[in-house]
């Protein structure tokens, strides 16, 4: 038995999970992020671009850790700006970061348990959470093993075990598909999709065919700016057999980026 | 037979020792069965959450004896059954399966249980007893099985504001008729 | 703990054919969390399907855990440890105290110069403090920037850490050389609060970097140049120290929203 609290029942007031307005982020001098708008619920998010879009940016300022330089940005109906009260939003917030760095001596589940307790989840709570995330993963047979003994595979699936183990109603993942097996690709999409059925996730890839296979809803940056937002299918659409790539979806990306390109006067 | 010898089967499960676990898998299995048939009417569904729990069960118990200082090991073998019945509910909510919820039981106590007085405080059974039964089926999930709103909404395949509204009146029917 | 309920309750409870109220079933419920006894009259009650089905789950059960590892063993006080042992910070905790050690050399073989303890006593903590929470240094910073428990907690839990080695240190090498432990420790912690309040505007870093320059630059040198102690470190001025250190100290606290956002300023 346990206490329900009025603030868990008071009815959702924001509509959406991530919502950014104008967005600008400095990554060092150079304005990564110029004037983006973006909203996105449940589901899961695609996010593609060229190298240089701004992508990896625009993840480090959705998870908190760049300070926007100017826009308005808000997550799970709070704003993001500088003054504090950034712990409730970090709490239902989880992140894999494309260089993902770790203690070489901790083992997986040492790992996963500190970022879940770095993470204000209740004592009680962290075991059960970490078995659950280290299974969800298929990590289960290496939980014991240290971090520096891991493969780079395996590597980036305890980093994605770290990213859920607090079942965030964000969810940032930065290329976590790097270095994965096509085998382990798959199970992967298919934790995407699950999770995807009441959190919002936001996956970013150079692989078109990730997005397409699980993903709910695709979002196209190219310098900074939104480009695109659409479902895979309408990203289908858009190409046509003129434009180059191997598949429908390539041929869709390359078509928007075209037309983008056209369009600023390039 | 005590409490007290459960969560030592644990902290001898967690050094390895078979045995413990087999018993302990014994003492509790035909309660988790019975509360989980409760909440999922498909036996199916049931056996796959029941054996994910004890292999989870075997692989952590070293972590939850050590954290066991606060709750029951019955306690924490609930929540990690609940949180893989959710699980369960989400993948076939994703593959457009309807959640298997079983259908709501009689409302009115036979006579002879109305004798049992004082086991949750009459006043809270009459109240119970008057909410609407969606609300009472809301009200059981998140007190009495431990979940959140968004477990709640996936377990009962309801949207999340449908969830937070019905607890909302429940609770203030609740506090109404407890005052 | 509740009253026991009968055993024909108990039995229609365990038995799902039967028919039992929501209600009923509801304070069942709630006493069998507590008693094993009736837990085990539930056990006595299951019906020869529900032990067939128990019994295949068992098998089932079986399978799994041959196929698996054994329970694996956690080490003792694991999480404790990885909150407090900072391995990176080893490196710069090591070079300080061998600085101190190496002052403690100069002046017995150099009397001539004035105290160098307790001329490098402010300076000591701050190689320490400016990496414990910085970008380059701490392998798996991104991942920790962006959790809840980042922050003034953190920063100050680290700097523990660093103090807990300097403060030893400074205390040998000023009763080696004859220096009062007030005039070696009191600035050494001045200097520590100060950084860490000006770290809260500028970012640690850059803090340590700024305090440790200025005061080389205005009073090791000169003193070294000059061979006299410098007023600020007079044997009277202990109490000013203290006071300085306190004021910093609750200037840093009053404004813990400062350092949620440190990470933008590394």
């Amino acid at each position: 038995m346990r206490t329900v609290s009025a603030a868990e029942t008071a009815p959702t007031t924001y509509p959406w999970a991530v919502h950014a307005e104008g967005l600008r982020v400095r990554a060092g001098r150079h304005l990564a992020v110029d004037g983006l708008d973006l909203a996105l619920h449940t589901g899961v998010h695609g996010l593609l671009g060229p190298n240089g879009a701004g992508k990896t940016t625009l993840m480090r300022a959705l998870a908190t850790v760049l300070k926007p330089a100017g826009g308005r940005l808000t997550l799970l109906g709070e704003p993001v700006d500088g003054r504090g009260g950034l712990g409730r939003i970090r709490r239902g917030l989880g992140y894999l970061p494309q260089q993902f760095g770790f203690y070489p001596r901790f083992t997986v589940r040492e790992f996963v348990e500190y970022m879940a307790w770095l993470k204000q989840m209740p004592k009680t709570v962290i075991p059960g959470a970490t078995q659950r995330a280290i299974e969800r993963v298929g990590l289960a047979d290496k939980a014991g093993a240290r971090m520096k003994t891991l493969s780079g595979g395996m590597l980036r699936r305890a980093g994605i075990a770290q990213a859920i183990v607090n079942d965030p109603a964000v969810l940032l993942l930065d290329e976590p598909t790097v270095g994965l097996d096509p085998e382990q690709r798959m199970d992967f999409r298919e934790l995407l999709r699950d999770i995807g059925v009441d959190s919002c996730v936001l996956v970013s890839t150079h692989l078109v065919e990730d997005v397409v296979a699980a993903c709910t809803d695709v979002v196209l940056i190219s310098e900074g700016r939104l480009v695109y937002q659409g479902t895979p299918d309408d990203l289908v659409r858009q190409g046509g057999e003129g434009y180059p790539g191997d598949s429908p979806a390539e041929r869709g990306y390359s078509a928007l980026l075209r037309r983008h390109r056209t369009e600023a006067g390039r | 037979m005590s409490a007290a010898d459960e969560e030592e089967l644990v902290r001898r499960t967690a050094a390895g020792d078979r045995r413990a676990f087999d018993e302990l898998y014994r003492r509790t299995s035909p309660w988790l069965l019975a509360r989980l048939r409760r909440r999922c009417a498909d036996d199916d569904v049931v056996a796959d959450v029941m054996q994910e729990t004890y292999l989870a069960v075997w692989r952590a118990a070293d972590s939850f004896a050590g954290s066991a200082a606060s709750g029951s090991a019955v306690g924490w073998l609930w929540t990690i059954a609940a949180h893989r019945l959710v699980d369960a509910f989400r993948r076939r909510a994703r593959q457009n399966q309807m959640p298997a919820v079983p259908p709501a039981e009689t409302v009115a106590p036979a006579a002879e249980d109305e004798v049992m007085a004082g086991r949750v405080g009459q006043e809270l059974e009459q109240a119970l007893l008057e909410l609407p039964p969606e609300a009472r089926q809301v009200l059981r999930a998140m007190v009495l099985d431990g979940l959140s709103v968004r477990e709640t909404s996936l377990l009962l395949g309801l949207p999340e504001n449908t969830v937070k509204s019905r607890a909302r009146r429940a609770r203030l029917a609740l506090r109404e008729a407890l005052s | 703990m509740t009253a026991h309920p009968s055993p024909a309750v108990i039995a229609r409870y365990a038995d799902r054919a039967a028919n039992l109220d929501e209600v009923t079933a509801w304070s069942v419920e709630v006493h069998l969390e507590d008693c094993a006894d009736c837990r085990a009259l539930v056990a006595d009650s299951t019906t020869d399907d529900s032990r067939a089905l128990l019994a295949r789950i068992g098998t089932a059960l079986d399978d799994d855990i041959a196929a698996g590892p054994a329970p694996a063993r956690r080490r003792r006080w694991s999480a404790a440890r990885h909150r407090w042992l900072v391995w990176h910070l080893v490196p710069w905790t090591t070079m300080t105290v061998a600085v101190l050690v190496c002052a403690v050399l100069l002046e017995a073989l150099q009397p001539s110069l004035p105290s160098l303890v307790a001329l490098l006593a402010p300076v000591a903590p701050l190689p320490g403090v400016a990496i414990a929470w910085s970008r380059r240094h701490d392998p798996a910073w991104e991942l920790i920037a962006g959790t809840p428990a980042a922050g003034l907690a953190m920063l100050l839990r680290r700097t523990a850490v660093v103090l807990a080695v300097v403060v030893p240190a400074l205390a040998v090498a000023s009763s080696r050389t004859g220096v009062s432990l007030a005039s070696t420790l009191l600035p050494c912690l001045a200097f520590t609060a100060a950084t860490i309040a000006l770290g809260g505007l500028v970012g640690v870093h850059r803090a340590a970097l700024a305090l440790g320059a200025a005061w080389s630059l205005a009073v090791i040198v000169p003193a070294v140049l000059t061979a006299e102690l410098p007023v600020l470190l007079q044997p009277g001025s202990s109490l000013g120290w203290a006071l300085l250190t306190l004021a910093l100290g609750g200037l840093a606290a009053a404004r813990p929203d400062n350092f949620r956002r440190l990470s933008s300023l590394n």
